[in-house]
């Protein structure tokens, strides 16, 4: 029974420590999103540490690579948006770090289709605005500032939703952890469980 | 050190694949019901070693600890990896399903292999030589999953000379630390358990 205690406090200890430093570990992220006709992309591992001069590629659905490109020293990177008629489907960005590292995230064909609207839409009023008369002029001046305001106002949020977003995919519960220590268990006790047979 | 899915070519993964199930396999019919509580301890220590992250060197990097493990576990070293590997892809997403066989070989290879060079070690009264072998085995068993590791990496085209210099300056903090850990862990275990490090099987 001595050495079972022995290897549970070891095995507490652990994860204290790991508590203590809220640590997280061996994976690689990117986390992407688009502001105006830029691809923005960030690049870390777990613990937060950027992760820098890593490979990018970005592909459509169809297996086209589109172009590739290497981090900077803080993990950033960011392309213009191509052209949306030589996308297929949504965006495929893969980080490529070293020592077999990988990582992928993808742009959905809706929020590609937002953004193009977004596009057409601002191709089309300049040119309601020519054929109609001077208070469409006032219109359009409204309409502007009223976008630049929004704009402004929305910005902390939308910040606020692309860190929830990165939040999402990078955390590791406290529930997943005991969890998984269970699973062990429970797995181990089935070997146990078959072993007892054998004499 | 977990290689992410999508990486290697299919080669490489099935013989990985195919290596891991037979030794695993192998030790199961191996392994004593007496042993099972000692490898699923292992286990679960080995499943929270890599959430254990050191903010060393030049890349992220994490505890192992598969010298202690293959020195206490010798064969049973593979299903108690497997098992742990399998739950950190499914759960925290490291490594990947895929690569879950070649994951497992480049972690408890090494343990075996330092179990059956340290196994005699363990038995010998402690001194300076003794402790310094068992930092030995911490050491390795890290050293030797980086040259794995980068073996594999070469089938991707990835040159060899460089990756594994790569991995093993990103890794040498913990190799150094997992040495100390594993001399600690080791002596601390002969003085009030020694019964736990003679392998039955």
């Amino acid at each position: 029974m001595k050495n079972k205690t022995i290897l549970i406090w070891i095995f507490t200890g652990l994860i204290i420590f790991n508590i203590v430093f809220s640590a997280f570990a061996h994976k690689v992220n990117i986390f992407a999103y688009i502001e105006g006709d830029r691809v923005y992309t960030e690049s870390y591992f777990n613990d937060g540490k950027k992760c820098g001069a890593a490979k990018i590629e970005v592909w459509d659905n169809q297996q086209n690579k589109l172009l590739e490109g290497l981090t900077d020293e803080e993990g950033l990177f960011s392309f213009i948006l191509p052209s949306l008629e030589l996308i297929t489907g949504g965006l495929k960005i893969v980080l490529i770090a070293s020592m077999g590292h990988k990582a992928e995230y993808i742009i959905a064909e809706e929020e590609l289709g937002k953004f193009r609207e977004l596009k057409e839409k601002e191709s089309i009023n300049p040119v309601t605005s020519i054929s109609s008369e001077d208070s469409s002029g006032d219109l359009k001046e409204i309409t502007h500032r009223l976008e630049n305001s929004l704009d402004e106002k929305l910005a902390p949020l939308i910040q606020e939703i692309r860190e929830l977003k990165k939040y999402q995919q990078e955390k590791i519960s406290f529930t997943e952890i005991i969890g998984g220590l269970g699973y062990i268990l429970g797995i181990f006790g089935l070997i146990a469980y078959f072993l007892s047979f054998k004499k | 050190m977990h290689i992410s899915e999508g990486v290697l070519s299919a080669p490489v993964l099935v013989t990985g694949a195919g290596i891991t199930a037979t030794a695993v396999g192998y030790s199961l019919k191996k392994m004593e019901y007496k042993e099972v509580p000692k490898v699923a301890i292992l286990s679960s220590v080995f499943f929270v070693a890599s959430l254990i992250h050191l903010p060393l060197g030049p890349a992220s990097v994490h505890l192992i600890l598969n010298g202690i493990i293959g020195l206490l576990l010798g064969w049973s070293a593979f299903p108690a990896i497997l098992v742990a590997l399998v739950l950190q892809g499914i759960l925290f997403q490291f490594g990947g399903i895929t690569t879950l066989g070649i994951n497992t070989l480049n972690m408890a290879l090494p343990a075996l292999v330092c179990f059956y060079l340290f196994q005699k070690v363990v038995h010998r009264k402690i001194n300076l030589l003794t402790l310094i072998l068992y930092f030995l085995c911490g050491f390795l068993a890290v050293f030797i999953s980086a040259i794995m590791v980068a073996i594999a990496l070469v089938f991707t085209g990835e040159p060899f000379i460089q990756v594994a210099k790569l991995i093993i300056i990103a890794h040498l903090p913990i190799m150094v630390l997992e040495g100390i850990l594993t001399m600690f862990c080791i002596g601390f275990l002969k003085k009030v358990k020694p019964e736990i490090l003679i392998i039955t099987g």
